[in-house]
């Protein structure tokens, strides 16, 4: 049997995009970015976050574009991401300069600054408010207005205006469980730049891990935690909050003071404790900790957290556990990669599956043969 | 005042305050464009805290541009897509790099806009402090 060559579908094609546009519009109503961007804040911090780029009103109209879908989105938002200059690298970010709106430590109840808890879905009953059906923009007003006149004679009224909190875990190395360790400047790699090669480098893995699917990099570390890999995770230090950006000048040289500030962004911080035995002298064994580094643009704890556990994983390469292994997770866990590969199986894939059938047919057709064969004998 | 606590006044301030501004030089000196506001990126370049090394963490949109006033260049940069902002930017860049007269009085106009925003974030991080949680001994 020969293979032909066929072409054709374009009217066909343009027809499913003007009923794809159709589905989009057919309730007659127009979603405005400005609605999205201000009520759908954790779709908005996970299309970011996955898009690698920070900028909300772009995430609200690759949401709007994308109907919702988050991988079509994170997609819309890599392609165009693509087409823009890439003007200048920040001053290195410290996240202990990050501006606290929530945070918190499952490992210590008394830290220094206090548990801050912020903005959080943790402590709400998940049952649906049908309340919010007939919400209106007076009740919304009514709402704000009643907050900030909120007084309470309890308030703590601050010295500084931004909330600049010490680690959590500064504790624990000035009591020397987690061993100090010197600034590494090294200049990261750039997975946008170079491919990824294997064994890779803690900037690649960290960068990967942060710009991961959220379901994905979740589903590995629950793996983990679940016994498909060695580690016992406490939260040490999880906070949300807004870090400073700086750019220097291009050609000046100049002191930290002649920096520009370009704005800020909010991300989520996850320290992440790994309890392990170490040996002494003399045999002595002694219980130290390690620390799983997650960090992601917006406010999303459960990535921040899963990207901590793998962090440490990746850490300690073992083949006996796949999360273990650098190869599956770096190369699994990416919204474009996964999405685009298991989307092109929808491609016309004619000519390879027409191959396969017709060794299926042969492997058949010689098998039928064989059995007739031995009838006869 | 340098450039570091002047662009960060001016950014989270109110925006007219770099209009006004931009706009006293605009009136008194030619000010050329050399590149108009246009959009890019910022890598964003951190230190993590497990092992105190550096990662990407992803890219962030900025709007960049570039004004020549008295010969000297100066860089308007500011996160999103704020073509004016970054136009007005770079006019005052400019204006304190030729350190123009006008720029002598502006230290004062840029100390009382931080008064203002620093009340404004006491007041949203004190709202802020009444999610902190204050245990209490249980009697058991």
């Amino acid at each position: 049997m020969g293979y032909v060559a066929v072409k054709g579908g374009t009217q066909a094609i343009e027809e499913s995009i003007k009923r794809l546009k159709y589905e989009r519009l057919h309730k007659e109503q127009v979603l405005e970015t400005g609605q999205i961007e201000a009520g759908m804040r954790g779709l908005i911090d996970q299309v970011m976050s996955e898009g690698s780029l920070y900028n909300e009103k772009l995430a609200a109209l690759a949401i709007k574009q994308a109907e919702g879908n988050p991988e079509e989105a994170v997609f819309l938002l890599r392609a165009y991401r693509s087409t823009l200059p890439r003007k200048y690298c920040s001053k290195i970010i410290e996240t202990g300069e990050m501006k606290v709106e929530r945070r918190i430590s499952a490992s210590f109840k008394d830290i220094p600054g206090g548990q801050i808890l912020g903005a959080t879905t943790d402590y709400t009953h998940r049952l649906l408010d049908f309340n919010l059906m007939k919400e209106t923009e007076k009740m919304v007003k009514e709402w704000l207005s009643s907050y900030a006149s909120d007084n309470n004679p309890f308030d703590e009224l601050l010295q500084e205006p931004d909330l600049i909190l010490p680690k959590v875990l500064d504790y624990l190395r000035k009591e020397g469980l987690i061993p100090p360790l010197e600034n590494n400047d090294a200049e990261p790699d750039d997975v946008t730049r170079e491919s990824l090669d294997f064994p890779s480098s803690r900037s690649q893995r960290l960068q990967i891990l942060t710009r991961g699917e959220t379901g994905a990099v979740t589903s590995l570390a629950y793996a983990v935690i679940r016994g498909y890999g060695a580690l016992h995770p406490t939260v040490g230090e999880l906070r949300v909050g807004s870090l400073p950006i700086y750019v220097g000048h291009p050609n000046e040289e100049g002191n930290d003071e002649d920096d520009y500030y370009i704005g800020d962004i909010k991300t989520t911080e996850a320290e992440m404790l790994m309890p392990f035995m170490t040996e002494k002298e003399k045999g002595k064994k002694e219980l130290e900790f390690e620390i799983g580094y997650g960090l992601c643009f917006g406010q999303n704890e459960t990535k921040a957290i899963a990207m901590g556990i793998l962090d440490n994983c990746l850490e300690h390469p073992d083949n006996s556990f796949p999360s273990h292994n650098e190869e599956f997770v770096l190369f699994h866990i990416d919204s474009v990669e996964s999405t685009g590969f298991i989307s092109h199986l929808k491609m016309p894939h004619y000519v390879t599956f027409q191959s396969k059938l017709d060794s299926v047919r042969k492997t058949k057709a010689k098998a039928d043969e064989r059995e007739e064969v031995q009838a006869y004998d | 005042m340098k450039r570091k606590q002047r662009t960060e006044i001016l950014i989270e301030g109110s925006h007219e305050l770099a209009k006004s501004l931009a706009k006293e030089i605009e009136q008194k000196y030619s000010v050329s464009v050399i590149q108009e506001p246009e959009n890019g990126l910022v890598m964003l370049k951190v230190r993590e805290t497990s092992r105190n090394s550096l990662f990407y963490l992803g890219e962030v949109l900025v709007t960049e541009c570039k004004a020549k006033v008295e010969g000297k260049i100066g860089i308007g940069i500011v996160k999103g897509d704020h073509p004016d902002l970054a136009y007005h930017l770079a006019v005052i860049d400019a204006a304190f790099l030729g350190d123009l007269p006008e720029t002598k009085p502006w230290a004062g106009i840029l100390e009382i806009e931080k008064y203002y925003i620093e009340q404004n974030r006491k007041a949203k991080n004190e709202a802020i402090l009444r999610t902190k949680v204050s245990f209490e001994t249980m009697d058991v």
